[in-house]
């Protein structure tokens, strides 16, 4: 998923990522590890909480260290706890995800210089087949009236909050299946739970902001 | 734990489902799911003994009247206790899947 979430914001023609929210690429890294983390079984939620069921190893480096974290947290942390720290994680997320996909031929790291001083970051993509598909779930998963794929109710999810819907469908689209797309991003409590905790968490960046001011 | 079983009452095939839907038991719910559902064009689940379920039960519920939808065959939860019903109404469960008070045969 996570991978997947970082495909959904790279801009195929510019090869940078984007969001449309200043904390949209936030929620989308840290609800994908947590999905990663449902998806392998280490974690479960019920309506209230996220439950660590196992820290034994999986196949991914990324999972076994976000999962080492949150069980270093104690025993009961409350699930902003364990947001907050992968939150200030989130861009070790995005480089090991980026990294992953550029050794996979997917997608290409280039740097450059803007004014001389300003290092400019791109991630052209090399082959869009698996960006592709994924932007085709999302869309098929909002515009069917199936009964969507679990793995793509979590992108749906993802990808919403973040304002990346409207990259992949028309505004007339976004606004026919409004219901559709809220029924989906309300499935899952990792997608409710971390949507509630980023937006606790822009409050309190904003107010502590302002003090400052 | 889950515990299921399974039988035929005019046309339906029920799987009555009892225990806990949690990540351990996820797989199992949806093997016993799907297996009725391939088998069967009227499949009623019967959640009036499960006690608990979690987001990995429920995906397993979904992917089950996924493979149901796929099929073109009847799928519908029942009977579900408020426990368990409380969780379906927070995820908005009714919105993808059929759920009945009452077993429909």
């Amino acid at each position: 998923m996570l991978e997947e979430a970082v495909l959904l914001a790279v801009d195929e023609e510019s090869g940078g990522l984007r969001a449309t929210r200043p904390y949209g690429a936030a929620y989308a890294l840290v609800g994908a590890v947590f999905f990663d983390l449902a998806l392998a079984h280490r974690i479960d939620t019920d309506t209230d909480a996220i439950q660590i069921l196992d820290c034994s190893p999986t196949s991914s480096p990324t999972l076994d260290r976000v999962l080492s974290i949150m069980s270093q947290l104690g025993h009961s942390p409350s699930v902003r706890d364990w947001i907050e720290q992968i939150y200030y994680r989130r861009e070790d997320l995005e480089g090991e995800a980026l990294a992953s996909l550029i050794s996979q031929g997917i997608l290409r790291h280039e740097k450059s210089r803007r004014f001389w001083v300003i290092d400019v970051e791109r991630f052209p993509v090399l082959d869009n087949h698996l960006q592709r598909d994924v932007r085709q779930r999302v869309v098929d998963a909002i515009l069917s009236d199936t009964i969507p794929d679990t793995r793509d109710i979590m992108l749906v999810s993802i990808a919403e909050p973040c304002g990346l819907l409207g990259y992949l469908l028309t505004d007339a689209q976004l606004a026919g299946r409004r219901e559709r797309i809220q029924a989906l991003c309300k499935f899952e409590t990792i997608s409710r739970k971390v949507a509630d905790a980023i937006n606790d968490l822009e409050r309190t960046l904003h107010h502590g902001a302002q003090r400052f001011v | 734990m889950i515990q299921t079983t399974e039988e035929s009452r005019n046309g339906w095939q029920i799987v009555s489902v009892a225990g806990r839907a949690d990540s351990e038991a996820a797989s199992a719910l949806e093997t016993a799911l799907r297996s009725a559902v391939e088998g069967n064009s009227r499949v009623a689940a019967d959640f009036s003994a499960l006690t608990y379920i979690s987001s990995a039960g429920l995906r397993s519920v979904v992917q089950a009247a996924r493979a149901a939808q796929a099929r073109q065959s009847e799928f519908v939860i029942c009977s579900v206790n408020p426990m368990v019903r409380k969780v379906f109404d927070v995820s908005g469960l009714d919105k993808f899947i059929k759920i009945h008070g009452e077993l429909p045969c």
